[in-house]
């Protein structure tokens, strides 16, 4: 018995205002309501009652926003008062359960409005603190824990470039110059190659014909010229280890009884400064602290993510573990991720990092005994 | 209880840069191709199921290896533990043929006590137009160390299926002969029965298998 009309039609009638009247008119003797709960809308009262339609588009849901006979037409016997009643009631709390939900949502809205215009904010307010105050006594506040705290929360986009140098510096003195002269003498051109290609290939920025092409290209060539040397992985390897069984003894066991090691993983985040498994603003924020506290924190993040991820992994077999650790889930929260990192600690038994890693150095006997031939 | 499958064997994959190997693999595990692929780091991983006769089903644990010379002293420690490899050349680079032979004195080298059973595998054969590598010249190679030849393209899905069906029947053929057996501490071949199997020493010490590659 109940007549519902659809948006469009609603709309249609109610964006031209005569056929919108000529409608009422129609059927004004079929005692149409309005989908209202204000009174005194009367049909044919036009003006009063686009008044009242335009109040309640503030709340009712749109797509149930519809014409609604109350009551039946007159060529059939009229409902009984209690079902007429019974309607009313359906359709009242119909009406309230939109308007709840449709409060929820503005609500939602609303607060996700917010947080963005907070973190814009905090965002905004970081940008100005380090151009301000931290970059231009680099060298006085860039050791201060307010400066190390700002850090690890992220360097703002607009001042990461200056951060990032800063935090860097030059010490083999490359110019422009030297990276493209190095790059072509190099006779590694063909890896450096491919390394481009893997860097973000999603991104396609560092693709051939991309903007960073060249640049990305001249810079490795250079430095594969400055640092042959860079490759004896297994001392971090065997370093990661001492970490890993002192922050996570439980997933060290199973992956040990796994007989997966390290350079399963390891080399696939580190070896591309996680570029390759990581999505490139989380990537951007380990870089962050990697500027800060330099190599050791790349460790430090494979620790955050398997400690992120330790309760599924102890429940995977070899091969699970590490497809899932080669191919790590695309949406990786910052946040979480950040704060799985920070419980991590880089001091154990044998001594900070350096220590650990220098012991080993001297000593590669004690290096993982799985790699060693 | 019935095993999903018989044994696990584990093979590697290997062969120069960018002659295909992720491609190959990726056609045999997910049955698609992909026009761009980024170049291994390390080593990748990758699973299937091959049912050799009806009923039995060997899982494959593939291990892609990266092909470039840097990451050579990492995947060196991975040919112990595997039983069987595909060793890719691409048709069409000369080179990559060439370099063949290093690439098994260096898996030898590495393998030691065990031993690998190698397919020799010349890759992109849907370039015929731009082939370097006969057929011949290859078939003979491979028949020099002892192993089969197969021409593959993963592109247009040419003997992708047989590849890795005929390795994995020689090597389940050899598992069921006694020349190869499950070995605590070895990762090469499993048993689907019972994981991590612990044989008695009389077995564990049988290791004079044969040189296979």
């Amino acid at each position: 018995a109940c007549a519902f009309y659809s948006v469009d039609l609603y709309c249609n009638t109610f964006s031209c205002s005569r056929s919108y009247s000529v409608f009422l008119r129609t059927h004004g003797s079929t005692m149409w309501g309005i989908f209202s709960e204000t009174e005194g809308a009367g049909a044919g009262d036009s003006p009063s009652l686009r008044q009242s339609v335009r109040k309640n588009l503030d709340f009712e849901p749109l797509s149930t926003t519809a014409l609604i006979l109350e009551q039946r037409p007159p060529n059939l016997p009229a409902k009984p008062a209690e079902e007429a009643e019974k309607h009313q009631q359906q359709y009242e709390e119909m009406v309230a359960q939109a308007k709840k939900r449709e409060l929820k949502e503005a609500q939602k809205r609303k607060k996700q409005l917010e947080d963005r215009v907070k973190q814009e904010e905090s965002i905004g307010n970081a940008a100005l603190c380090w151009s301000q105050e931290i970059l231009p006594n680099w060298t006085t506040t860039r050791s201060s824990k307010r400066v190390r705290e700002l850090w690890w929360q992220g360097v703002p986009p607009s001042v990461r470039g200056r951060v990032w140098s800063l935090a860097i510096g030059n010490d083999l003195n490359i110019t422009h110059d030297s990276g493209s002269s190095h790059a072509d003498r190099e006779a590694s051109l063909e890896l450096i190659k491919l390394d481009i290609s893997r860097t973000f290939p999603s991104l396609c920025i560092f693709q051939k014909g991309g903007p960073y092409h060249d640049v990305l290209h001249s810079i490795l060539g250079a430095y594969t010229c400055y640092r042959p040397d860079v490759g004896y992985m297994l001392t971090y390897f065997a370093a990661f280890e001492v970490f890993f069984e002192e922050n996570l003894p439980k997933l060290f066991a199973h992956f040990k009884s796994n007989n997966l090691t390290p350079d399963i993983y390891l080399i696939d985040w580190i070896f591309t400064l996680y570029s390759k498994s990581l999505p490139l603003d989380v990537a951007c924020r380990v870089w962050d602290v990697f500027c800060r506290d330099g190599e050791e924190f790349l460790f430090r993040t494979a620790l955050g993510i398997l400690r992120l991820y330790e309760d599924v992994l102890t429940h995977m077999d070899f091969i699970h573990n590490a497809q899932f650790l080669t191919r790590l889930p695309e949406h990786i929260n910052t946040h979480t991720l950040f704060s799985s990192i920070s419980a991590v600690s880089m001091s154990c038994r044998n001594g900070r990092w350096s220590q650990v890693l220098q012991a080993l150095q001297k000593d590669p006997e004690r290096a993982s005994p799985v790699l060693k031939r | 209880m019935e095993a999903i499958w018989l044994y696990q064997f584990r093979l590697i994959v290997i062969g120069d840069s960018t002659v295909g190997k992720s491609c190959l693999i990726r056609r045999f595990t997910e049955g698609r191709f992909a026009q761009v692929s980024d170049p291994t780091v390390g080593v990748d991983f990758f699973s299937r199921l091959v049912e050799i006769e009806p009923g039995k089903r060997i899982k494959l644990q593939i291990w892609d290896t990266a092909g470039q010379e840097r990451f050579r002293s990492i995947t060196r420690a991975y040919y112990r533990n595997s039983v069987g490899g595909l060793l890719l050349f691409d048709i069409t680079n000369r080179r990559s043929f060439q370099n063949v032979h290093e690439w098994l004195e260096e898996a030898r080298s590495h393998v030691q006590p065990h031993s690998i059973v190698f397919l020799l595998v010349g890759h992109k054969c849907d370039l015929d137009a731009q082939r370097q590598v006969s057929q011949q010249e290859a078939e003979k190679l491979a028949a020099a160390y002892g192993m089969r030849y197969v021409e593959t393209s993963a592109r247009d899905a040419i003997n992708v299926e047989r590849a890795f069906t005929e390795l994995t029947r020689d090597i389940f053929e050899l598992v069921k002969r006694g020349d190869i057996t499950i070995q605590e501490g070895w990762e090469g071949v499993k048993s689907g029965f019972v994981p991590n199997v612990v044989h008695s020493s009389e077995e564990v010490t049988k290791s004079d298998r044969r040189c296979l590659c």
